[in-house]
């Protein structure tokens, strides 16, 4: 995706593919959800000025409000408004879930690109390397990182002494570890197209080692990196919850949707629908980016323009 | 017949998930907690789950009771000094201090037969004095400079510091010596050799009413009567020691079933016991018990903004600590005003109390210079924000939440106050024990009664570099009054002495305000309709202690 | 076959021996350890104490020079002792080992008995009703993480419906048979499949597609033969490529996956005694469990190998031999 910006789609092409897309209708309404769905997200401080309600105030008066007027949700366990929390939460869990998920996607494409064509020494030392990072145990890794003075590493003190460093930290440690399967599936995916007779073809012409990846082989492998990061970015948004579950997420008082689930766990005879909330945005996001992706999967083929 | 009896429970619960059996076979008690100890012998390892286990098979020689009292389990009476029994004393070297005299109870056997005898004390005294051991509790060996076996039940310790509690000597466990002798032969290999944790189902390493008969690690530990036991018989046939870590999870398995009660020392967090009690309070006994934790904020004394007593004082009127104590807690966990529990008997009621006052704080505020309100924050004369920084364990939801209400109430009085906490082994392990800290942080001390706070409120036991880290007073908290204090109240054991030394320092401590003391935890205890005789002590020795008179009905 | 054999081999013995390193290093690296934690919480232990039980532990070495006793010492064929437990390594870790494999195998297999109908199903109709409820079916099952899917399961199945027990391993106390102790497999197993289902799934609906469109598959299809037939007898082999490779990573991955069920359930198995382990600086068990699951990494992508040059012909040892 990012790696087919490298040389430019003909105009041809690209109204056939969103000729293509937005023939695919769920894909299309998964796609205008999402964009409500950040909107909203981004917009979180101007909705809650105009509401007239302030979403950090603890007001222990008015614990577990039910939906009224004022609460459209109700409030949460520190009398919050679960509504302007859901929303800032989205801003928290939607960058998580994307920018770790992409940044994971390019590392795992190249690498994978590189050891699926290369073969040889390279692929064996990628790939070796591969299975030491699927091994690697992610939770010293964050704790580890936890304690980093951010200061003497070279980090502006700004973000090192903002509330959200955590938020860095999981993204970064996200990234690093979770390129694994989609390096796997690519390199097999470039396994199988790398003796094809359009690749050789292309190798008897001259093509450049880089050309050819990228405009032979990466579309040919776009399906399993697609299905793979839009499934990411679901299992993503989760694992920061499970993070939360382990001390290890993002801290309070910024909310994730994540972490409000994680404190809902104990409240789940008290309050369920403050785990109901959080649980919903999860779930609709997570079926909003499959579909994208489906959408983006048909139309991207580039065999599928020859039916 | 032991044995066959075994195979009958079993068959029962295998069943199990019919509620209705486990509660008509009452001769068995499954007892559900959220930790499982990290080993089993009593000098090695240091563990809540553990000390509630040891409660049921082994009995120290002291130990504070239900009331606070120091009683003897062990020993058959309290040595006194009218009795003679503690005596003057010096070491060969002039230092003073104290001969006590003990007897272990006559009829106490191991649960293999062996007598309790000297021998035993002995050799817990020679290997708890060995440092390759690795016992716990060294500094308990290192004041007992020598002890003097008189017979095979009576001995002499000869304490090398002369103190004002000499008789308690609660946590020396003593451990076999007919058994363990063997594995002690090298030292440095004890910790992988001894018996406790090799062959815990042992029975000669008990002589408690029950014994551990079988052991699953990380599940479950199942305990018989041990028929050795010199008291009073125990009434369950078999009692099961569950660990359920999650406690949502605990909670559901004692709603479906297959735990009989959830033990307060180990259990679910108050609010969920709270919320438990609403909803299952007639099939339940809920019991609230304060108990000796302390949770409070340290304040680092080396910022420049809480070394004003003004600011300190000023923090602690704008947090509403009855609130929290209302609304949070339903009032189960009484605010605190200084680090001594009411219950305790050297606790004073007439302290300095801060009371919830956001005006106030303003006033004191402003006496500090901060009086410059700029988007809602305070700043002073050379523009500088009032904002500190508070920290406590992550993960740990219910500090979370205390620690995003204070964040509130400070808004109120113009503090801006930033949350950034740490896994627990990064905040205790390095951010705390090296006060790495800048401004507050949120903790808990857990003790025993009358606990002189030596180390955490002394000026010699500040942390620093130069003397690696050693002590506990977190806030570099200076006051020779203080000090003083501390040192009286250790040796000056007269009844007029102590009231006063005790009056000092707490008085000391709320004018000061080396620390602001929030609220004493409790703890929640589920038990079954059918249970009674279960008394929670609120300290560190559990109620499983007096398991003999636990009884179902 | 034998050369790649060979290097696969070493490949394998070097993989491990810098993971070994990387995780000595990693554990080490972790500020504070139980020893400080131990001292923080109780007033009556002194910091000499805690020194003296670090010597004790030799967690005052350089950390290089703990790993060079470590190495020897297990090159040796001594792992030593848990500190924790104070039980030799092996004792502790192969129990857990065989609670795993019983779980994690039993979990893995019901995902992808199911999931692959699920995802051949889907893909052979695209965007049709039942491809949309079946991708609906399983998005919903990644939406919930496994601390809550759990309690829900137990809230419904043990509390409510009182059918299944709420967690443990078998009957309290031991003993019961093989049947005794399946009952308590129901609700983890549940909880871990419903969790793998969904990429499971996606991934056997993708690679499915994609292989319906390959060029040959076409021809089948022209070639006038039935759907069946195309779907069993080409397109499944060549959709199994990418699937094979999701389950050889999941194979590894499933050491620590299941640390959040293990702990809902009280199961004993790998994953909560490698979180317990690695937080308890217990170097000895951590380092010996994580060698297992980065072992058992390497040998799930070894099969994978297997399996691509098994299922697609293009694919031969000769070329696997050059890596």
């Amino acid at each position: 995706m990012t790696s087919l910006a490298d040389h430019p789609i003909d105009v041809a092409e690209r109204q056939l593919f969103w000729r293509r897309f937005r023939e695919h209708r769920l894909a299309l309404f998964s796609g205008v959800l999402l964009v409500i769905i950040a909107m909203l997200a981004l917009l979180a401080p101007l909705i809650e000025s105009a509401m007239g309600i302030d979403a950090t105030r603890v007001d222990l008066f008015n614990q577990y409000a039910l939906p009224n007027a004022t609460h459209w949700l109700g409030t949460d366990e520190a009398g919050r408004d679960v509504f302007l929390r859901l929303l800032y939460g989205g801003r928290i869990s939607l960058l998580v879930g994307l920018v770790a998920a992409f940044a994971a996607a390019i590392i795992g494409t190249t690498i994978g690109l590189l050891a699926g064509y290369y073969g040889g020494r390279l692929d064996a030392m990628l790939m070796r390397t591969t299975d030491g990072v699927i091994a690697l145990p992610i939770l010293p890794l964050l704790i580890v990182l936890a304690a980093v003075d951010l200061n003497k590493v070279g980090v502006p003190t700004a973000i090192a002494e903002s509330e959200i460093v955590s938020l860095y930290r999981m993204m970064f440690i996200i990234a690093i570890v979770g390129w694994t399967t989609v390096a796997r599936l690519v390199r097999s995916a470039t396994l199988s197209v790398r003796s094809r007779e359009f690749v050789r073809a292309a190798e008897a012409m001259g093509a450049r080692p880089w050309r050819i990846m990228a405009r032979h082989i990466l579309p040919n492998v776009v399906s399993p990196i697609i299905v793979a990061t839009t499934l990411s970015i679901g299992s993503i948004i989760l694992l920061e919850s499970v993070l939360s579950f382990l001390g290890l997420g993002i801290q309070p008082p910024t909310p994730s949707w994540g972490n409000m689930l994680t404190n809902a766990q104990e409240l789940i005879t008290r309050a369920p629908q403050l785990a109901v909330y959080p649980g919903l945005m999860i779930f609709v996001t997570v079926i909003a980016f499959n579909f994208l992706g489906d959408g983006l999967q048909d139309a991207l083929d580039p065999r599928a323009s020859r039916r | 017949m032991l044995k066959w009896g075994k195979y009958v429970a079993v068959a029962t619960l295998v069943v199990m998930f019919i509620p209705a059996t486990a509660k008509a076979a009452k001769d068995e008690l499954i007892i559900g907690i959220s930790q499982f100890p990290t080993g089993f012998h009593p000098n090695l390892s240091s563990h809540v789950a553990l000390s509630l286990i040891h409660g049921m098979t082994r009995r120290s020689f002291t130990v504070y009771d239900a009331d606070w009292k120091l009683i003897c389990l062990l020993c058959a009476e309290l040595p006194t000094r009218s009795d003679g029994t503690i005596r003057d004393w010096q070491t060969e070297d002039g230092t003073p201090g104290l001969e006590v005299d003990y007897a272990i109870r006559d009829d106490a056997v191991w649960g293999d037969g062996t007598p309790v005898t000297t021998k035993d004390v002995l050799f817990t005294w020679q290997v708890g004095r060995v440092p390759e051991a690795g016992i716990n509790n060294q500094e308990l060996y290192r004041r007992m400079e020598n002890i003097v076996a008189l017979d095979d039940k009576r001995f002499t310790i000869q304490w090398n510091k002369r103190t004002c509690d000499a008789e308690a000597i609660n946590d020396f466990e003593i451990v076999p010596a007919h058994l363990e002798a063997t594995a002690a032969e090298d030292p440095a290999q004890y910790r992988s050799r001894n018996i406790y944790d090799s062959e815990p189902t042992n029975a000669g390493l008990y002589f408690g009413p029950y014994r551990i008969s079988r052991v699953e690690p990380g599940a479950s530990v199942t305990l018989e009567p041990n028929p050795t036991w010199w008291g009073q018989k125990p009434q369950f046939k078999r009692i099961v020691v569950r660990t359920i870590e999650n406690t949502a999870a605990l909670e559901a398995n004692l709603l479906s079933g297959e735990i009989d009660y959830i033990a307060g020392e180990d259990g679910i967090s108050l609010d969920q016991a709270l919320t438990f009690q609403k909803r299952h309070g007639d099939e339940y006994n809920v019991v609230f018990k304060p108990g000796l934790f302390y949770e409070h904020i340290d304040l680092n004394l080396d910022n420049s903004i809480l070394s004003d007593l003004r600011v300190r004082q000023a923090l602690l009127h704008a947090i509403d600590r009855e609130a929290m104590s209302e609304r949070l807690f339903e009032g189960k966990q009484p605010v605190a005003h200084t680090s001594i529990h009411p219950l305790d008997s050297v606790h004073v009621g007439e302290v300095r109390k801060y009371a919830f006052d956001t005006k106030r704080a303003g006033e004191l505020l402003d006496e500090a210079g901060w009086t410059d309100i700029r988007g809602g924050v305070r700043h002073n004369a050379a523009g500088e924000p009032l904002r500190l920084e508070i920290m406590t364990t992550s993960g740990n939801r219910v500090r979370e939440l205390v620690e995003q209400v204070i964040q509130s109430n400070l808004r109120d009085a113009g503090v801006d106050l930033r949350i950034r906490n740490e896994p627990a082994r990064v905040y205790f392990g390095r951010t705390l024990r090296q006060r790495e800290y800048t401004g507050l942080a949120m903790f808990a001390w857990f003790s025993s009664p009358q606990n002189v706070p030596r180390t955490t409120l002394h000026s010699t036991m500040i942390p620093t570099a130069e003397n690696s880290w050693s002590g506990q007073n977190y806030t570099g908290y200076v006051s020779p009054a203080m000090d003083e204090a501390i040192d009286k109240v250790e040796v000056e054991c007269g009844a007029a002495e102590q009231a006063k030394w005790w009056r000092t320092i707490q008085t000391e401590y709320a004018e000061n305000l080396p620390v602001l003391p929030l609220y004493f935890r409790a703890n929640a205890f589920i038990m079954p309709k059918w249970l009674s005789g279960v008394t929670p002590t609120g300290h560190q020795y559990p109620s499983t202690l007096w398991i003999e008179n636990w009884t179902a009905q | 076959m034998l050369t790649f054999l060979a290097r696969r081999l070493l490949g394998t013995v070097i993989v491990l021996a810098v993971m070994s390193f990387v995780i000595f290093l990693l554990i080490g690296l972790m500020p504070g350890d139980p020893i400080d934690i131990m001292i923080a919480s109780n007033p009556d232990l002194t910091t000499a104490d805690g020194e003296r039980l670090k010597r004790l532990h030799g967690l005052d070495l350089p950390i290089t020079e703990r790993y060079w006793n470590w190495l020897t010492a297990a090159l040796g064929g001594d792992l030593g002792y848990s500190r924790t437990f104070n039980r030799p390594v092996l004792d502790i870790l192969l129990p857990r080992l065989g609670n795993t494999i019983i779980l994690l195998g039993i979990a893995s297999l019901t995902a992808i008995a199911i999931a692959l109908p699920l995802g051949f199903a889907a893909a052979v109709n695209p965007h049709s009703l039942t491809d949309n409820g079946i991708n609906m079916f399983c998005f919903a099952g990644i939406s919930v993480p496994a601390f809550w899917l759990a309690i829900l399961l137990i809230l419904l199945f043990a509390v409510t419906l009182g059918v299944l027990p709420a967690g443990g391993m078998g009957p309290v106390g031991g003993g019961g048979g093989f049947f005794d102790r399946l009952e308590f497999l129901v609700l983890p197993v549940l909880t871990l499949t419903i969790a793998s289902l969904a990429g499971y799934t996606r991934f056997a609906r993708a690679s499915m597609m994609e292989a319906m469109r390959q060029d040959y598959v076409r021809t089948a299809y022209a070639k006038g033969l039935s759907v069946r037939n195309v779907v069993v007898g080409h397109a499944m082999r060549n959709a199994l490529l990418p699937l094979v490779t999701v389950v050889a990573l999941d194979f590894g991955a499933l050491f620590s996956g299941a640390l959040i069920t293990e702990t809902m359930f009280g199961y004993l198995g790998m994953g909560k005694l490698m979180f317990d382990s690695i937080l308890a600086n217990d170097f000895n068990l951590a380092l010996v469990g994580l060698l297992f699951a980065t072992l058992l990494v390497l040998v799930g992508n070894f099969l994978a190998d297997i399996a691509y040059a098994a299922i697609d012909p293009r694919i031969s040892f000769k070329s696997l031999a050059d890596q």
